[in-house]
């Protein structure tokens, strides 16, 4: 039998530190969605919280904690990243597992903002996105997600395929940042 | 007035004060035999053809502007005939013929220059398409040649030809595509059918369009009634407004295509390069300024300029493709309106009023277009028949879905092309 | 130009795909004529008109916008999904 090994999507691109900057690649666990069924909100989110102890998040918003979380993933949809999705979910909701599809980094530091504003179309500063925030938007030509997870921190995904691409168009930003002194 | 050599050597040793006004500035009549509404450089070479050919010079053309403001003041000016489709590849083809004489029988310096256009390919795939559609130029008695990579190269030694997504495996060279002054070629034609006695009458808008028992019988426009039994509309751009006046609803959605000029330099593009992986395409004109654009904004607009992604996007394709402009400051843009219709591919028909025709639907390819859409046009206005290169224009593809003219292949819909 | 999604707020042209105008769709067999004007025929007007866009990078939501042509000033967004409910 074959032992195939599995390759995390940024595998030999991450880490990056360049300035005050630094990307890695984050191990989010099970990634599933959540589509609640239409007038299942409010059950979903109770179900959600019992089995995993964290509200569905409101519109661009996260819940829960580094390990187990909950972020805001499109009109009526979140995303549970950490644990695998309980099964009493798929009561109220359309659950499907996300797990190899999406590519996951944090940048953090005192210039990730400055990082992002080159990339991304949307305002991610503090008094705009707060800790706990979250977003659907680009990434230069990549949709992604992008949650604050802290004052310098914010979890980006972007689709597995484009793990390279977002990577380069970090560094690029990034040196460009630190070039500015 | 007519233009010699040494007319010019002798208006330059006395001061250029002997050149009188190209065109008169008639006063409407109450009557034409025919009018053109649009003076464009549709319009115009309708008016010249309809005059040269067909000897109807009792008619006007209409401008609710002044001669040559339209797009065809503003394009990036590129002449070619490298279509693959029946229908659309007589046509251009014809065009480009009458451009090669165009200067001779307008008597009209259009700078019409056949520096050579040269479509990059950058895939296998593409490769084999554009080795079709040269085969397909070549049947059409038009010239073309697939060059290689090394071959692509010796034309243009400035381009990266390593870039990691889109490299350059070769080239469609088509040597008789080119550009030409797109102000000189309206007021070539501008002067040559005002020779022929027609009224180009400017600041003249049609408001209305008279219509009696299924035939049209007139205009109405701010400088007062014209009666005509013949009607053109040549108004691209604003086709729709123009044909509502007739009761008219056009497969026609208005869009703008954004371009750009650099400041002016040293020659050093002598090819019109088109790069359709990047949506992006260049030339640089006889004033030294590089003159480039992408593609649509993608959404409907008549405010004449786009935005900002857009532009963003086509800088970032022309830096893709030769690093060497990013140096280049840029001048000036604008956003054109273009009349995009389903399939890509323009509309030459009459329509169901007797009397009353139609010339629109050119997207964003009008300008080569113009000797043979006038050509065309004129034909069929003066004949009541199609003109054989261009009998596949027709209305009433779309509602019969016979004779598309889907050229890009993506379909038959509106804001696929 | 920006338009403010219903959902995710004000957003970046950047993100949106356009679609086209908002138009009735016809009954299946309401015939070719009913079919040439949904699919060809445009009124094209120089002015106000309503517009499906799609939030693609965004939330993903269908949009009925309300824009100027000839100026690009945007009147109104509102969800296609709330529409269809109306």
């Amino acid at each position: 039998m074959v032992e195939l090994i599995a390759k995390s999507p940024c595998a030999g691109l991450l880490p990056l530190a360049i300035g005050d900057v630094q990307v890695v690649e984050v191990d989010l666990g099970v990634l599933t969605s959540i589509a609640p069924y239409a007038g299942q909100g409010g059950a979903t989110s109770d179900a959600l919280r019992a089995a995993h102890g964290m509200r569905f998040p409101k519109l661009n918003r996260a819940t829960g904690k580094d390990g187990a979380r909950a972020i805001w993933f499109g009109r009526d949809m979140a995303l549970l990243a950490g644990p695998p999705c309980d099964a009493s979910m798929a009561e109220h909701a359309a659950l499907t597992d996300q797990s190899d599809a999406w590519a996951s980094v944090v940048v953090s530091g005192a210039a990730a903002e400055d990082v992002l504003a080159r990339l991304v179309p949307i305002d991610l500063r503090q008094a705009h996105f707060a800790t706990g925030h979250a977003a659907r938007t680009l990434v230069k030509h990549m949709a992604a997600s992008i949650t604050r997870t802290g004052p310098e921190s914010f979890l980006i995904l972007v689709f597995r395929s484009m793990a390279r691409t977002l990577a380069h168009d970090l560094k690029e930003a990034m040196e460009a940042v630190a070039a500015r002194g | 007035m007519t233009f010699s050599g040494l007319r010019v050597l002798k208006e330059g040793l006395t001061g250029n004060r002997g050149w009188a006004p190209h065109w008169r500035d008639p006063e409407p009549k109450a009557a034409y035999d025919a009018v053109i509404i649009g003076g464009g450089g549709h319009g115009l070479a309708t008016a010249y053809y309809l005059a040269k050919n067909h000897g109807l010079t009792n008619i006007a053309v209409l401008e609710k502007g002044y001669i040559g403001g339209g797009n065809i003041g503003r394009n990036t000016t590129i002449v070619r005939a490298n279509y693959f489709l029946p229908g659309n590849s007589e046509f251009y083809s014809h065009s480009l013929k009458l451009w090669e004489g165009l200067e001779e029988d307008l008597n009209y310096n259009v700078m019409h220059s056949q520096r050579g256009i040269i479509n990059l390919f950058h895939s296998d795939g593409q490769r084999d398409a554009f080795v079709r559609r040269g085969n397909a130029m070549i049947t059409q008695g038009d010239d073309a040649i697939l060059l290689d990579r090394e071959g692509v190269r010796q034309h243009l030694p400035y381009l990266d030809f390593e870039n990691t997504r889109f490299p350059i495996y070769g080239g469609l060279y088509h040597p008789r595509g080119g550009t030409a002054r797109h102000d000189a070629v309206a007021w070539g034609y501008a002067r040559g059918a005002d020779r022929r006695g027609v009224d180009l009458l400017q600041n003249c808008e049609v408001t209305g369009i008279d219509i009696e028992n299924g035939a049209v019988c007139g205009v109405q426009t701010t400088r007062g009634a014209i009666r005509a039994k013949k009607v053109g509309i040549v108004v691209a751009g604003r086709s729709s407004q123009v044909a509502a006046m007739a009761g008219m609803r056009l497969p026609i959605e208005s869009h703008v295509l954004q371009a750009f000029v650099t400041e002016g330099l040293k020659p050093c593009i002598d090819h019109v390069v088109t790069f359709g992986m990047g949506h992006f395409y260049i030339s640089q004109s006889d004033k030294g300024g590089l003159v480039f654009g992408g593609d649509l904004d993608f959404y409907a607009s008549y405010a004449s300029r786009g935005n900002l992604p857009t532009a963003e996007h086509v800088m970032e394709a022309g830096m893709t493709l030769m690093p060497m402009i990013g140096q280049a400051k840029l001048l000036r843009s604008w956003g054109g309106i273009m009349d995009m219709t389903p399939d890509g591919s323009p509309i030459i028909d009459r329509t169901e009023t007797d009397g009353l025709f139609i010339d629109c639907g050119w997207c964003y390819g009008g300008f080569k277009a113009v000797p043979a859409s006038g050509y065309a046009f004129a034909h069929l206005m003066a004949t009541g028949q199609h003109h054989e290169t261009a009998a596949a224009f027709r209305f009433d593809r779309f509602r019969t879905g016979r004779g598309l003219l889907d050229e890009e292949g993506t379909g038959s819909q509106h804001n696929l092309h | 130009m920006r338009l403010t999604c219903p959902i995710c707020g004000a957003r970046d042209r950047r993100e949106f795909y356009y679609q086209g105008e908002a138009l009735a769709r016809p009954a299946p067999g309401a015939g070719a004529e009913a079919w040439d004007e949904y699919l060809h025929l445009r009124d094209n007007p120089a002015g106000v008109r309503r517009e499906l866009w799609q939030h693609e990078a965004g939330c993903g939501a269908w949009l009925v916008v309300e824009r100027n042509t000839s100026t690009h000033e945007v009147l109104g967004v509102s969800l296609v999904l709330d529409e269809a409910q109306a």
